[in-house]
């Protein structure tokens, strides 16, 4: 039995992780290969050792950007999950909440959220504020979207099912629809991670003295390619990192739905 | 009986019994008058009911069979109050039915269990739907699922189970608040025939010792009149009543007395019926 555990962990690292490292691993080496074997500048394109060397030289300078970058996103994150889902059940619960809530967001939606940065500036300056809050409006979109279908498409005959049992409107909201959405909900949070870093990173581009954003733009002014290389390498682990949380927590959360079950089984 | 919509209703008495009364004649509970019932669709409304009328007594065991798409599960559907008829009324101890009375339980056609809870956990979602204390029902809840055969299945997930052992967990969610009115759509069609066979007598047990009044819809004539005490014969297109039966037989019934010579009659009888009326081919 616990050789067969065993077994199985050793083929998910062979099927699930090696192949990972390996890929990454080649990119690097090529990427390495490249850049010595036709002498590449390293101001146009700094090798993978130049960037961990620079990346050595200053540390601390980069983990505190870093941890402004992903203060502000894990903020805007939090804050569009919240204000998403109120939103959703708002305008699941009422018919006029759907109306105009619904028309407003759309309308919202269609407004590149990046246009208004530069506005937001004016009324939250160019602190964290202004940047949590252009995270939080570049996702909670998708997670009021994403939240309200699951909402509405719990099974009619499961909800004669509650109503034969005398089930209120908030009990069947809280034990049926809500649990029915959290697949969904997961879905469009894992997007959500994405999409709120980039919000931060625009936010930092537009106003701002700190953040992986800054130090990109910073970087770029003096032509210090390798500094704004490992910005952007940072934030690719990041961001990697915030989504693996996400589907970690999901498979927690909701073991019960098919996702996650049919994962497990390949 | 009276029979609205002048609908050429047969009330079949089996050759043996003398022009029979109904065995049971409780107080009416649910009183079905002319019901029609139709549905919008894209292609404009669908008739799924038309002229029901039919009485539910106290404490009877009454079964619905038909064809597929007679409107059974409608039937039941607008007598649960989920469904608005669109004629004719239902009064249920008097009332005009507006909503689910209280003291129901429907094992609906398809099980409708929740992915997310446990299956013992599935059976209590009633009493925490009712508002009353969970921990009340739990001791009933574990006993009404090793009764059904599911004792070792009560922490697991419905999709760890069998579709016949996910409609039996079903059941035991319609029952667990002990509702003195059920109504089940084809509860065991999912089943094997010795599991049926061991539920059929189950049921007829809870019901005998609750005295349960039971709208039941089957497409299996011997189980109808083991089950019964009165079955209705639906047609089709648009979906009506076009035949009744009194099964008279003593109880409890045993399931060796379904090769007995007057169960034989009366399926027999009821299968002619059909079989004359072209609901049935009879090969
Ligand atoms: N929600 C609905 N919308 C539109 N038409 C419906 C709806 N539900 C049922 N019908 C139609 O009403 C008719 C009766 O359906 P119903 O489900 O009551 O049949 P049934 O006798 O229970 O059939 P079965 O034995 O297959 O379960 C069918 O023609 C069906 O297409
Ligand atoms: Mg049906």
């Amino acid at each position: 039995m616990s050789s067969l555990a065993a077994g199985r962990r050793r083929s998910r690292f062979a099927t699930d992780i090696l192949p990972v490292i390996l890929v990454l691993g080649g990119v690097v080496a090529a990427w390495q290969a490249t850049v010595m074997a036709f002498r590449i500048p390293t101001f146009l394109l700094p090798s993978p050792v130049a960037v961990v060397t620079e990346f050595l030289s200053a540390p601390a300078f980069y983990l505190s950007n870093t941890g402004f970058t992903l203060t502000t996103t894990v903020a805007g994150f939090l804050f569009a999950l919240v204000i998403g889902v109120a939103l959703a059940l708002l305008i699941v619960s009422s018919r006029i909440f759907d109306r105009v809530l619904f028309t407003l967001l759309s309308a919202l939606h269609s407004v590149p959220k990046v246009a208004l940065a530069p506005l937001l500036v004016i009324y939250l300056g160019t602190g964290m504020t202004q940047k949590v809050v252009i995270a939080a409006m570049i996702a909670v979109f998708t997670i009021v979207i994403n939240t309200v279908v699951g909402l509405r498409s719990v099974d009619p005959e499961v909800l004669n099912m509650a109503h034969s049992k005398q089930a209120s409107r908030l009990k069947i909201l809280l034990k049926v629809q809500l649990p029915h959405a959290l697949p969904n909900l997961f879905g469009a949070l894992k997007a959500a991670t994405t999409f709120t870093l980039i919000g931060a990173i625009v936010g930092e581009f537009v106003a701002g003295e700190q953040g992986l954003g800054y130090v990109i733009l910073t970087a770029q002014g003096a032509f210090d390619t390798p500094r704004a290389f490992v910005a952007v390498v940072i934030l690719g682990l990041v961001g990697t990192s915030l989504f693996h949380l996400l589907a970690f927590i999901e498979r927690k959360v909701i073991p019960w739905h098919v996702s996650i079950r049919s994962e497990r089984r390949r | 009986m009276s029979r609205g919509g002048g609908q050429a209703a047969v009330r079949v008495v089996p050759a043996g019994t003398t022009d029979a009364p109904a065995p049971v004649a409780g107080p009416v509970r649910v009183r079905i008058s002319d019901l029609s019932k139709s549905y919008e669709s894209d292609r404009g409304p669908v008739q799924a009911l038309s002229g029901i009328s039919l009485d539910i007594h106290d404490s009877e065991f009454l079964t619905v069979l038909g064809p597929s798409g007679c409107g059974k599960s409608t039937l039941l559907k607008c007598v649960a109050g989920l469904e608005p008829v669109t004629g004719g009324r239902i009064l249920i101890d008097g009332k005009p039915v507006t909503r689910p009375p209280p003291d129901l339980g429907i094992v609906f056609q398809r099980d409708l269990l929740l992915d997310w809870r446990t299956n013992l956990d599935n059976v209590l979602i009633s009493v925490e739907f009712l508002g009353l204390r969970k921990r009340d029902f739990v001791d009933r809840a574990r006993q009404l699922l090793d009764l059904f055969g599911l004792a070792g299945y009560e922490d697991r997930y419905p999709w760890e189970l069998s579709g016949g052992m996910r409609q039996r967990v079903a059941i035991c969610r319609a029952l667990v608040d002990n509702p003195g009115f059920l109504l089940m759509d084809e509860p065991f069609g999912a089943l094997d025939a010795m599991t049926r066979d061991d539920l059929n007598l189950e049921l007829q047990r809870i019901w005998l010792r609750d005295k349960k009044t039971a709208l039941f819809i089957t497409h299996s004539v011997p189980e109808a009149v083991f089950l019964s005490d009165r079955i209705i014969v639906m047609d089709r297109n648009p979906g009506r009543i076009a035949a009744e039966f009194v099964v008279d037989l003593p109880r409890p019934r045993t399931l060796s007395d379904r090769e007995t010579a007057p169960f034989i009659r009366y399926s027999a009888e009821i299968r002619a019926t059909i079989t004359g009326m072209g609901i049935l081919r009879n090969e």
